[in-house]
């Protein structure tokens, strides 16, 4: 029996990856709690080209392969992802998960997961065939559902370098560390000559996947903070309605007020 | 079967089993470093925590894949180095060990931290610690000792 494969390159990676039925093992902190004996892996914790942060003109793109450490120490990579990675688990974990595992492992609940969904993100995926770029919430198709083929592997996570500085972000765990996500919510806002052009909301742990809704979000678009104000009720009913979440280890209904209460919050931190 | 070869506390060696067994069971099972506590199997107490090329990570957490080419530190042979004398002699003086099942992963996650952070602060010894469980001491034991450590063992880290 063969128990799986360690590939040295990308091209090794998606070699395997093309020819066999594997499952990707990047950081294991994930796959080894599951422990499936029915799966052969495919490790790609030493690929080097999946272990780069780079930089170009509108994105710092941090490979699949990063663990949260790695980004943690270093200086292009966003306050915004640092604050999040910074809260998952506890240093050995960090040490060892990765951007693509989080990703990959399909969960809601996944810290960098909800940072690439407020910050319109886009994975780059590749294949013996060549790359796509997708945008991070049309690659979360449901739970545990991801549009990922399989000869593909993540190998790249885009962060749009601009317009993120301006933040909330809030995790609500069982305790400090090694808490898995309750709840969690993160915020970008931005106005330009006096008027929003950005008021994104994101919440994670509380459905199926990461939620947002842009529809409310354009609401606010092109108004004056007091234009606002004056809509903020409105604004609120809006998300209330939509939010339909998910019994989880707590409550839908304690899940659905913290994050209408995180979300007032951050409306209040930027004057509405 | 592959072979997988990796060095453990400075010997090399040649694993022949499944790439995905874990770590933890194959360092107990197979080369007897006892040290290597199993308490939870899901990355959640620390009590399996090895150095892998000088970082710390929770051994159940690791199939064995995962670590061709790699060199794993134990207490096996970590508590023949000064640097695990300075840690012990702080320990004992401060009564921070107790049953002492968490003890090994504690230890090495102090050398993991100190590694980086010779000096560390308080906030910093208890998030660099706060993978590893304790249940008997309240922790306030270790963080000192740890911290008493990297005072008394200057120039070591």
């Amino acid at each position: 029996m063969v128990n799986g494969y360690i590939a040295r390159s990308l091209t090794e990676a998606l070699k395997i990856r093309a020819e066999k039925d594997v499952v990707p093992y990047a950081g294991g902190t994930d796959l080894m709690v599951e422990n499936r004996k029915d799966v052969e892996y495919l490790f790609i914790n030493k690929v080097p080209e999946l272990k780069k942060i780079s930089v170009d003109d509108e994105y710092v793109r941090i490979g699949a392969g990063v663990t949260f450490t790695e980004a943690l120490e270093n200086n292009d990579v966003p306050k915004l992802m640092k604050e999040a990675v910074s809260r998952i688990a506890a240093p050995a974990i960090r040490n060892a998960g990765t951007f693509g595992g989080n990703l990959g492992n399909g969960s809601a609940k996944a810290d960098s997961v909800l940072i690439e969904f407020v910050t319109d993100s886009k994975l780059c995926l590749a294949s013996e065939k060549g790359e796509r770029i997708v945008d991070v919430d049309k690659f979360y198709l449901g739970r545990k559902k991801l549009d990922l083929k399989s000869d593909e592997l993540i190998k790249e996570i885009l962060i749009p370098k601009k317009g993120i500085d301006n933040y909330s972000y809030e995790k609500v765990g069982g305790r400090n560390a090694l808490a898995i996500s309750r709840i969690s919510f993160a915020g970008v806002f931005g106005t330009e000559n006096g008027r929003i052009v950005k008021a994104a909301a994101a919440f994670g742990a509380v459905s199926d996947t990461v939620l947002r809704f842009k529809d409310i979000e354009e609401k606010l678009i092109g108004k004056t903070i007091d234009e606002a104000k004056a809509y903020k009720d409105e604004y609120l009913k809006a998300y209330a309605e939509r939010m339909v979440l998910t019994r989880g280890r707590v409550s839908a209904e304690y899940r659905k007020s913290v994050c209408m209460n995180l979300l007032k919050e951050f409306l209040t931190k930027n004057g509405i | 079967m592959a072979d997988i070869r990796f060095v453990l506390n400075g010997k090399e060696e040649t694993y022949t089993g499944s790439l995905s067994d874990r770590l933890l069971d194959v360092l107990r099972d197979v080369y007897r470093c006892t040290s290597v506590k199993c308490g939870c199997k899901e990355g959640e107490c620390g009590a399996c925590s090895v150095l892998i090329d000088g970082t710390l990570y929770n051994s159940c957490c690791v199939a064995m894949g995962a670590v061709e080419g790699s060199s794993i530190v134990t207490m096996e042979s970590f508590r023949e180095t000064k640097r695990f004398e300075a840690l012990e002699k702080a320990f004992g003086e401060l009564s921070a060990v107790q049953c002492g099942f968490c003890i090994p992963g504690m230890v090495l996650a102090a050398e993991a931290l100190l590694s980086k952070n010779p000096h560390p602060t308080e906030d910093e010894i208890r998030d660099g610690l706060s993978g590893n469980l304790c249940r008997c001491t309240g922790y306030n034991a270790i963080v000192n000792a740890v911290n008493n450590a990297a005072k008394e063992g200057n120039g070591l880290w």
